[in-house]
């Protein structure tokens, strides 16, 4: 990630702010920056997002297309996630610099969906063996204020939730060969069930306490984090431990119940962020970055 | 050329256009916090940001760019997997974004008074984030917006457009349909007020009698979209401007 | 407390227009009249239909006598003799410390302009060069006068004075340099229980109040890390908000300025202020 790089005493003052639950914005060790997300910003695209979380930026767009199954689970469809960090966030990102902070993330995700749970990739299967739908997940960094795995997975479980795959027809046709035929009408399509879809949180320990969402400034003075994966109904789905310090490990406990927590409070508000956007669906115009 | 009919009986384009109407452009300055200046810029459906970080003191693994006269300009182009119609994944560093990165870097450094920036280096990244043809001429106009957002000092604006010739007739902003159907295809970047041509691109075959036709199209593309994002660029400047003059 | 929103429910604020300034865009002609002398935003060009003064920036056109100014909303800093600066130390040196100011190029502080423990006058040793990340190590917040502008463009700064040296605990908010009014002072002690610096640089050091006293003996090197009590750390942290605030509404950050959004955020919760 681009370090930010702090003092000695604007390190102490941050870290003893944690200790008092007063961080430098006011905010207390529980509390998230505001979140502002849109969702289908992108036409071309199946399903796509944008979000902002204080001056972290991310942009998602989905796309499936038709491949072959893997030869494990003929019935299933496959998701690759996809990270690519512009320049426009950072200067170091230019050329290969964003490539580790990219190849994390993307391990990240694709970690916490590997299972049968998350995304339920039976309905992705056509023709058992022959043929299934590829769903393409690729995330875009457009800034980077912290907490970015975070970010990227809301923005992640958004425009999934807004992915629309086409119905597709499946018929017989001669010898014995199925044929596919993609409907013609572009909204027949059949949204994705995002119900099960985990959230990333991540949890930093500074001194004895510990803190979510952290800016980019409180990043650099935490030097060990966990980031959970968190279900709407508060199981974790995976676990990784970040950062060059080491944990405690009588405090690990305290952090995954933190994460628990706060991972059904943001499942409860972008649930209900996304049902109100849908309601509204033709009457408001994307702004997108206007 | 190809078969497609790009201009129908009636005068319209496949999009619904006259042959000498520019798309809708839609435009945005300030869009982040970190880079020094933003901008964001939507030629009917392709859509670019753009942001500068600069001037500032050249970065490690480009001190053997450094000038002791002028400044020079750092220029990246990338294009977001999700942009084209077809997913393609691209390596930061193909072909095609080298080619852009090279031509928009040529075009600004010939903008910028860089003279006021000796030793330093000037960053311009430019993301496409949905592509539909004229992508070089959103991404100048993208970054020239840009530019005047982060109080980069600059000679003027510089605009940007395509102009493609099919049948004796010049189509203006053209997209990637018109792009794909093989004609020639010409872009150049101007300096309105001045009235100078910084950068001209011409792909393709045609006759030297044309070339006037197609010069002058572009030109007036040109001023058009100079005249959108002009008045867009003031109207910005009188909304801060009331709280900025000092008392 | 989470809260999560569409972007379209944005509240958008109309701003007031003045038309009465003199607004420029890049290129555009200011004057034909060719007595005026050329200040920072403009340009001309030679020959031709002969000397028109044009604008390299977009902005408000200032007339100062027969000089010619267009000053942009956001700029990098460009430094003055006496300016008083804010810079993160990014590199340390033989001799002299690089240090980052928000400018086009990065700034200078020679070890023979600080002050060291010991008293001024003090020659320095060779012991010294070598201890240079004892007194400042990369990362660290320096406030600092601009001591002379070099030909290049670099900034040379000292800290030989009790009110410059090495910054302590406090939170730092970065804003755009236009956006600093100039003024006799920019380090104030608030009424309200903290201590501000309004660096030209655009570098606000919100910290709290200590005592004149303790800052002699020592050069001003010695860093009390120790935690700040809960009342002062509050009255910091709605300060950063609401400099943070008036700086992306645009609003001219100067002492009042700061006071009366301060006073206005009391009703407030400090995370609210956001």
């Amino acid at each position: 990630m681009a370090k930010v790089i702090l003092g000695d005493s604007e390190k102490w003052f941050i870290i003893h702010g944690i200790q008092d639950d007063l961080r430098n914005d006011g905010r207390s060790c529980d509390d998230y920056r505001h979140i502002e997300v849109e969702t289908g910003v992108i036409s071309n695209t199946h399903g796509s997002s944008r979000l902002r979380l204080g001056n972290t930026e991310v942009m998602v767009g989905v796309k499936v297309e038709l491949g072959t199954p893997d030869p494990h689970s003929p019935n299933d469809g496959l998701i690759h996630f996809h990270v690519d960090c512009s320049p426009n966030a950072d200067p170091s990102f230019q050329g290969r610099g964003g490539e580790e902070l990219s190849s994390n993330i993307s391990c990240i995700l694709t970690r916490i969906f590997n299972n049968k749970t998350a995304i339920d990739l039976s309905t992705l299967g056509i023709i058992p063996h022959k043929q299934c739908w590829v769903v393409h997940v690729d995330v875009l960094i457009l800034e980077c204020g912290g907490n970015l795995f975070d970010a990227v997975s809301v923005a992640v479980k958004a425009s999934l939730h807004n992915t629309g795959i086409p119905n597709i027809q499946v018929t017989d046709g001669d010898e014995g060969t199925q044929e596919i035929s993609l409907p013609d009408d572009p909204n027949d399509v059949k949204f994705i069930n995002t119900n099960n879809c985990p959230l990333l949180v991540t949890i930093s320990k500074a001194g004895s306490r510990h803190i979510v969402d952290a800016t980019a400034d409180e990043e650099s003075c935490c030097n060990a984090s966990l980031v959970v994966g968190v279900t709407r109904r508060g199981r974790t789905m995976g676990m990784r431990k970040m950062g060059e310090g080491s944990l405690d490990p009588e405090s690990i406990p305290e952090m995954i119940e933190t994460g628990k927590n706060i991972g059904r409070q943001l499942h409860i508000a972008l649930d209900k962020l996304l049902k109100v956007e849908q309601g509204m669906a033709n009457d408001i115009e994307k702004v997108g970055y206007l | 050329m190809a078969g497609m009919e790009l201009v129908s009986d009636q005068g319209y384009r496949i999009d619904g256009r006259k042959p000498s109407e520019l798309r809708r452009i839609r435009c945005n300055m300030g869009v982040f916090t970190q880079a020094d200046g933003s901008a964001y810029i939507e030629q009917g459906n392709t859509k670019v940001l753009a942001a500068i970080y600069g001037p500032h003191e050249a970065s490690n693994n480009m001190r053997n760019r450094v000038c002791l006269d002028r400044g020079f300009v750092n220029c990246e182009f990338s294009q977001a997997t999700f942009s084209s119609a077809e997913r393609k994944k691209r390596s930061r560093g193909d072909r095609k974004g080298r080619d852009i990165s090279a031509h928009i870097k040529q075009t600004f450094e010939a903008a910028i008074r860089t003279s006021l920036y000796p030793r330093s280096q000037i960053d311009i990244y430019l993301q496409v984030l949905h592509s539909d043809g004229s992508l070089y001429c959103a991404c100048v106009n993208a970054a020239t917006l840009a530019l005047i957002d982060a109080g980069i000092a600059m000679k003027d604006y510089v605009c940007a457009c395509s102009a493609s010739l099919t049948k004796g007739s010049s189509l203006i902003d053209i997209n990637h349909v018109e792009e794909l159907a093989g004609c020639a295809e010409f872009s150049a970047s101007i300096l309105p007020k001045l009235d100078q041509i910084i950068y001209s691109e011409l792909n393709g075959r045609i006759h030297q009698d044309e070339l006037g036709l197609l010069v002058d199209a572009v030109s007036t593309g040109c001023r058009d979209i100079f005249a959108v994002i002009d008045q867009f660029v003031r109207s910005r400047l009188a909304e801060t401007a009331s709280y900025f003059t000092h008392s | 407390s989470i809260t999560i929103s569409l972007p379209s429910s944005r509240k958008c604020c109309s701003n007031s227009n003045l038309t009465n300034s003199y607004l420029v865009t890049p290129g555009d002609v200011i004057t034909e009249d060719t007595d005026y002398m050329r200040g920072h935003g403009t340009y001309s060009i030679e020959g031709g239909e002969g000397d028109k003064l044009h604008s390299s920036v977009a902005g408000v056109v200032e007339r100062i006598n027969k000089l010619i100014c267009v000053r942009a909303l956001k700029t990098r800093f460009t430094g003055e003799v006496g300016d008083i600066v804010v810079g993160r130390v990014k590199e340390v040196q033989q001799k002299r410390w690089k240090v980052e100011t928000n400018s086009r190029l990065d700034s200078i502080l020679q070890l023979s302009s600080v002050n060291l423990p010991g008293g001024e006058l003090r020659r320095r040793s060779a012991t010294d060069e070598l201890n240079m990340r004892e007194y400042l190590n990369e990362g660290d917040l320096i406030s600092a006068e601009v001591q002379q502008v070099n030909s290049d463009g670099i900034l040379s700064l000292h800290t030989r004075s009790l009110r410059y040296g090495k910054l302590s605990q406090g939170c730092c908010v970065v804003v755009s340099p236009s956006l600093i009014k100039r003024r006799k002072n920019h380090i104030h002690n608030l009424p309200c229980g903290a201590s501000i610096i309004l660096a030209n640089n655009g570098f606000v050091w919100i910290h709290p109040s200590r005592s004149e006293c303790d800052k002699d003996a020592d050069g001003g090197f010695l860093i009390s890390n120790e935690a700040i009590n809960y009342d002062e750390r509050e009255i910091i942290c709605r300060l950063r908000n609401c400099v943070k605030c008036l700086a992306h509404r645009n609003v001219i950050l100067f002492d009042t300025s700061v006071l009366y959004a301060y006073e206005a955020s009391l009703p407030y919760k400090v995370s609210v202020v956001m």
